[in-house]
């Protein structure tokens, strides 16, 4: 996903690292060179980008000798973590109610975004409402009524051309809720107009927070835009959406680094559980194949009952289980997002090289399955085994798929077996010892 | 609009040039000192000639001889002067021009091929010290002219020529690209054409995407076929179809869900909507402002249903101009507008030449 360009030729230097006889200058310098052009693979600005790797060079030159020639990692580690802002930057609901109001260009994902967290502070038990002050767009508003609806929170709407009156016509009763969201015109940075209209709504909304939305595919020019977002409306935080694409994020570091502002929140698809906290630390891990085990453990607590997770966990440690296990738990995981992203939040997947095209397809099966499924009686479900020609073609016809759709769920269910059989005994604390002695090294 | 680029490209134009002079700066002071001996030879020569009274016929005999003598220089100094650059050299000398292309939102992807084109032609090869400056500018000048190489595309031209009614056109690219907004100038702009035009909500997921759609419509008075949220949006395509053809419709433009390009499920709905409603012309809308993004995406919606059009929108936002290079190169397909606001009018032509001399006059 972000970066992970990165981390494939991050790799590959460092085999080259290991690799030359001498570990002097010109083998550093071929290093960063690598890790510069990966970063300006991301989109990362050019200048950052040197500020950056003379960092890591300074630092490798002086601080990696021969027979540490892995402590190289560590360093680019820690620098990018702290380019990133190094500690997790959440937003702090200190003050009733608290306005968060929505910047960006047309096109970054303002409106999903504030549906997207009118769903995660509700779940956390606030009070959400959202406003409706895009007053340019086609159909904004109903955009924005229609996400509030499906995250169950009040939104406010009047049809008007003047923002500022909209505000003011609601500006009581909102003082009722915990959170207000407040969406405005997408708009060009260098627009007059777009800008005047956003500094007036700064000076009279007053709000607490002020989140500059930036889509992950855009390129340089992400650093005029942050400044002039920045000039006109003072951001204090970021969001990145598009992050599902293969876009790698570097634009919206660079308006991170610009603004001075930390990135809140990522966005991961167009569903509205496709939010997450954005840690650096975990980001950088993941962008280097080691795994973010505290998103993953974040979306299970808030996405799966303690029961289902114990049970799955079970399951998946006793390396024993049947059809409709495997339901259950392709369910489960469903729960917590698409697959791809999953994995690569378990540590040591992350360094599997697995191809994105089979968890789309994956995903695709899961309902066919589900069909399959339930054509097969309970003794099927329970022991698969016994499934032979004759029952698959049974299966087949009741549910309306193909006999070899039938065998590719079986052979799938052989396969997670298996894996669950390699799994079997393995110490779950153990693995997250193995992974937390990795980030320290 | 390409100032910006521009600006930056002949200043790094320059280090690169005095970078590749500086590489034959040296011979050039030998052949200088070398020149200047055989000339002072040459005319001690000549003097002594003179005090020997030499006759007419003499004189006559020299010319063919200095002749001789300065070709034989020229020899000299085309091989000293003429330097050969090794490829760590060109690597070494290209790197700036590179920042400024990558600073400029050009591709890595696309920057590669521009740098295999220049080595290409000055790696290995003599080049002569007063050339260098001329083949670097030809060559870089090819190699855009290369990534733009596509045919001139007049789109209502292209209608008007079509025999068979309606003509469609299917909008398509990533989330927030502005395919709605987008389509709705195309039309507006078809429709002072003369020619009559139905719009289609093929977007059945995002939400309002079907009112933003309807606004537009509205707005421009044109009829729109819509459907439900969570219809199939190649039915929806089918039945507008259809009703273009009933009524003699000119041109049917559909509008589809953004969609990553990376989302198999959402990609082979694309290639539905593709296998039922045939559209005559497929457009993908691609933002300016998309970095090296934009690669992979033309080169996945081309692979999935095959691009025959492109019209990169925000263009008022950026004036680094890069996204045009990165996406022509991907697809080879034409650029036919750039969109640069929000109103129904903001649609500008594409014009190759334009743009080649902006970046490099």
């Amino acid at each position: 996903m972000v970066l992970d360009k990165l981390s494939t030729s991050l790799k590959e230097s460092l085999k080259k690292l290991a690799k030359s006889i001498f570990l002097d200058e010109r083998a550093i310098n071929e290093f960063v060179k690598e890790i510069q052009k990966a970063l300006l693979k991301a989109d990362v600005n050019v200048q950052l980008v040197f500020d950056l790797t003379s960092k890591i060079k300074e630092r490798a030159l002086k601080e990696v000798k021969e027979g540490n020639r892995e402590k190289i990692i560590k360093i680019v580690y820690e620098e990018l973590v702290e380019f990133l802002g190094r500690e997790k930057s959440e937003i702090k609901i200190e003050k009733k109610p608290f306005k968060i109001m929505f910047v960006g260009i047309y096109g970054s994902g303002k409106s999903t975004t504030i549906g997207k967290l009118a769903r995660y502070y509700s779940k956390r038990g606030y009070k959400v409402a959202t406003l409706g002050l895009d007053v340019h767009r086609p159909a904004a508003f109903e955009q924005l009524r229609q996400v509030s609806e499906e995250a169950k929170v009040k939104s406010f709407i009047f049809k008007d051309k003047d923002p500022v009156k909209i505000y003011k016509k609601f500006e009581k009763e909102l003082n009722e809720f915990d959170i207000v969201l407040i969406d405005t015109a997408g708009r060009d940075a260098l627009s007059k107009e777009l800008i005047e209209e956003i500094s007036l709504l700064n000076k009279e909304i007053k709000p607490d927070e002020k989140i500059l939305v930036m889509g992950a595919d855009i390129g340089q020019a992400a650093k005029n835009l942050a400044e002039g977002f920045h000039k006109s409306s003072g951001v204090t935080g970021i969001i990145i959406t598009k992050l599902d694409g293969t876009a790698k994020g570097g634009g919206a570091l660079t308006g991170a680094s610009v603004t001075g502002a930390k990135i809140k929140f990522i966005g991961l698809g167009e569903k509205l559980e496709d939010i997450e906290v954005f840690n650096p630390a975990g980001f950088v891990s993941r962008m280097l194949g080691m795994g973010d085990i505290e998103a993953l453990l974040e979306k299970f607590d808030t996405e799966v009952s303690k029961e289902q997770a114990e049970d799955l966990g079970k399951k998946l440690l006793k390396g024993e289980f049947n059809f409709v296990d495997l339901y259950e738990q392709m369910q489960t995981m469903k729960k917590l997002g698409p697959l791809n992203k999953i994995v690569e939040m378990v540590p040591g997947f992350g360094s599997l090289n697995i191809p994105k095209e089979m968890f789309d397809v994956q995903e695709g099966k899961i309902d066919k399955w589900k069909d399959m499924m339930a054509s097969m009686t309970k003794k099927e479900l329970e022991d698969p085994d016994i499934i032979t020609t004759d029952r698959i073609a049974r299966i087949s016809s009741g549910s309306g798929t193909t006999t070899a759709e039938v065998k590719d769920l079986l052979k799938q269910y052989k396969q997670s077996k298996k894996m669950m059989k390699m799994l079997k005994g393995k110490d779950p604390s153990k693995l997250m010892k193995k992974f937390r002695n990795l980030k320290l090294k | 609009m390409f100032k910006f680029l521009k600006e930056k490209l002949s200043k790094a134009l320059n280090v690169f040039k005095e970078k590749a002079e500086e590489e034959i700066e040296e011979p050039k002071e030998e052949i200088k000192e070398e020149v200047k001996e055989k000339v002072q030879v040459k005319t001690e020569k000549k003097k002594e000639e003179k005090k020997e009274e030499k006759s007419v016929e003499r004189e006559i005999k020299e010319e063919p001889k200095k002749e001789e003598k300065i070709s034989f220089i020229q020899k000299i100094k085309e091989k000293v002067t003429t330097k050969v650059i090794d490829e760590e050299k060109f690597e070494e000398m290209f790197w700036d021009l590179e920042l400024v292309l990558m600073e400029n939102n050009v591709a890595v992807e696309v920057i590669e091929k521009i740098k295999e084109d220049l080595k290409m032609d000055i790696v290995n090869v003599p080049i002569k010290r007063n050339e260098i400056s001329e083949i670097v500018e030809k060559t870089l000048r090819k190699s855009l002219e290369d990534l733009l190489n596509f045919e001139e595309f007049n789109l209502v031209e292209k209608i008007k020529n079509n025999d068979e009614k309606p003509f469609v056109i299917v909008f398509f690219g990533i989330n927030g690209s502005g395919k709605t907004t987008t389509l709705s100038k195309v039309a507006n702009l078809l429709k002072k054409e003369g020619l009559s035009c139905v719009l289609v909500a093929g977007d059945t997921w995002r939400k309002a995407a079907i009112e933003q759609i309807e606004d537009w419509a509205n707005k421009l008075n044109i009829k729109l076929i819509k459907g439900q949220y969570g219809a199939d949006p190649a039915a929806i395509g089918f039945d507008a179809v259809a009703y273009a053809k009933k009524n003699k419709i000119d041109v049917v433009l559909m509008d589809t869900a953004g969609r990553q390009h990376a989302n198999v499920n959402l990609m082979d709905e694309l290639k539905k909507i593709n296998r039922v409603v045939k559209p005559n012309l497929k457009i993908f809308i691609g933002e300016s402002i998309t970095g090296n993004d934009a690669v992979n995406q033309a080169k996945e919606f081309d692979r999935a249903i095959g691009i025959d059009g492109i019209i990169l929108t925000k263009f008022d936002a950026d004036e680094k101009g890069g996204a045009v290079i990165s996406v022509s190169y991907v697809t080879l397909k034409p650029i036919i507008y750039l969109g640069c606001g929000q109103n129904a009018s903001d649609l500008k032509n594409f014009d190759k030449e334009e743009v080649i001399e902006a970046i490099l006059a």
